[in-house]
């Protein structure tokens, strides 16, 4: 399971939020592991049940307040309470002034406690979204990532099968390399995943007889990108006699990555055989079965009516409306 | 499955020219290769793949085999490296 110290949050985002740490500096090795935050209003109120340590505490005006209305003694307590539990780190917003007795226990207990002047709403969502994002489950694989007319295809395959130089002729062809050879992958909530290429490599090839290439060097910055939803599977395999082959496309085959089902094909290479031209045809295709046409689909429909003594059929699916 | 720990002893490490030194060797087995340094899992016949390790002196690599002729690319492999890919220094 994937998690981050208190630490790790606090210096990736001290600018970002403006973070400050006003106590518990000896929790810092805490850890987070869940990405949604908690208020700890409850348990201030006495209620320490459903309280997680795995989760930011956030304070905003409402907490703090509600500490002031408390009887010295009582709210000396719920403080206490809530510093002991073992909390990953308590967060104040709106830069609010912290009561005395939140740094006296946090210090006490190392309960990590930082500031910082957004409005608890912005901080939740961005401290969420960041959380989301470093906690979010990753693999990496060997192929590489091309955005074809919007659609993130992954290209898997043997080494040396010319996954590269199917991304290349697709660059080439004006489309856009997100990563070559290493892809990291991440699954976004709850059936999404994000590719981009490893940081060292970015944006470089390596061609058989060329050697290593920069593709933002060579086609500019419009033949990149950042990181891309993965849509489109394609696996390339050598071209042998006798292989099962989908010579139809009429069922349909996933990938599964991190859990998650991608549509999927396997497309045989063999020399003189264009292969950035197939793949830019595939998500031509994809892009049609996204709007709920599938050509290979319509077309048996149409061939069983005829044989049924139907008459071919008419009607084309209007693909405007479905969109 | 084969695999095995080695630690890069060259003043370089594993860079571009070292990275071809390996993946000249490594391609030519049939079995499938991966190199491991701590949660980076790259194709051992991929010299891009290897150089995003960016594996310095010193430090330990798993090189795993699987397929025909494992253990003999395990053998000549974990040999190119421990000899520091025959780099004269």
């Amino acid at each position: 399971m994937i998690s981050i110290s208190v630490r790790y949050f606090y210096e990736h985002n001290r600018e970002d939020l403006r973070l400050e740490v006003l106590a518990g500096e000896n929790g810092m090795d805490r850890v987070i592991r869940i990405a949604r935050i908690q208020k700890p209003g409850l348990a201030l109120a006495g209620y320490l049940d459903q309280l997680h340590r795995e989760r930011v505490q956030v304070l905003g005006q409402s907490e703090i307040s509600y500490l002031s209305t408390l009887d010295p003694d009582v709210a000396y307590q719920r403080v206490s309470d809530l510093c002991s539990a073992g909390v990953a780190c308590l967060l104040v917003a709106k830069g609010l002034e912290v009561p005395e007795i939140l740094i006296n226990q946090s210090v006490k207990h190392n309960a990590p406690l930082l500031r910082s002047p957004e409005i608890s709403s912005t901080l939740i969502r961005r401290v969420t979204t960041y959380l989301e994002d470093v906690l979010a489950p990753e693999t990496s694989v060997h192929g590489c990532l091309v955005d074809v007319f919007g659609v993130g295809i992954l290209f898997l395959g043997k080494s040396g099968i010319g996954k590269s130089e199917c991304a290349l002729g697709l660059v080439e062809r004006g489309h856009r390399l997100v990563g070559d050879d290493v892809v990291v992958i991440k699954r976004k909530a709850p059936d999404i995943l994000f590719a981009t290429g490893a940081d060292l490599i970015k944006y470089h090839m390596e061609i058989r007889g060329l050697g290593i290439i920069n593709i933002k060097d060579l086609y500019g910055v419009s033949s990149i990108r950042q990181n891309k939803k993965i849509e489109l599977v394609v696996e390339l395999v050598e071209w042998q006699q006798g292989e099962e082959i989908d010579r139809l496309g009429l069922d349909e085959h996933n990938y599964s990555i991190l859990g998650v089902d991608i549509p999927y094909l396997k497309i045989p290479v063999r020399p003189a055989r264009d292969l950035s031209l197939i793949i830019e045809v595939a998500a031509r295709n994809h892009l049609l079965k996204r709007m709920g046409y599938n050509a290979a689909q319509e077309f048996d429909e149409r061939l069983f009516d005829k044989m049924t003594g139907k008459g071919w059929r008419n009607e084309k699916p209007d693909l405007e409306s479905v969109e | 499955m084969v695999s095995a720990q080695v630690t890069i002893v060259n003043r370089l490490g594993m860079h571009a020219r070292a990275a071809v030194i390996f993946v000249r060797e490594s391609t030519l087995f049939e079995c499938e290769i991966w190199l491991e340094k701590g949660k980076k899992r790259v194709n051992g016949k991929s010299i891009m793949g290897i150089l995003t390790l960016a594996a310095a002196k010193g430090e330990t690599l798993t090189i795993e085999a699987d397929g025909p002729g494992e253990d003999r690319a395990i053998e000549v492999l974990v040999g190119i490296v421990a000899r520091g890919f025959n780099e004269n220094e």
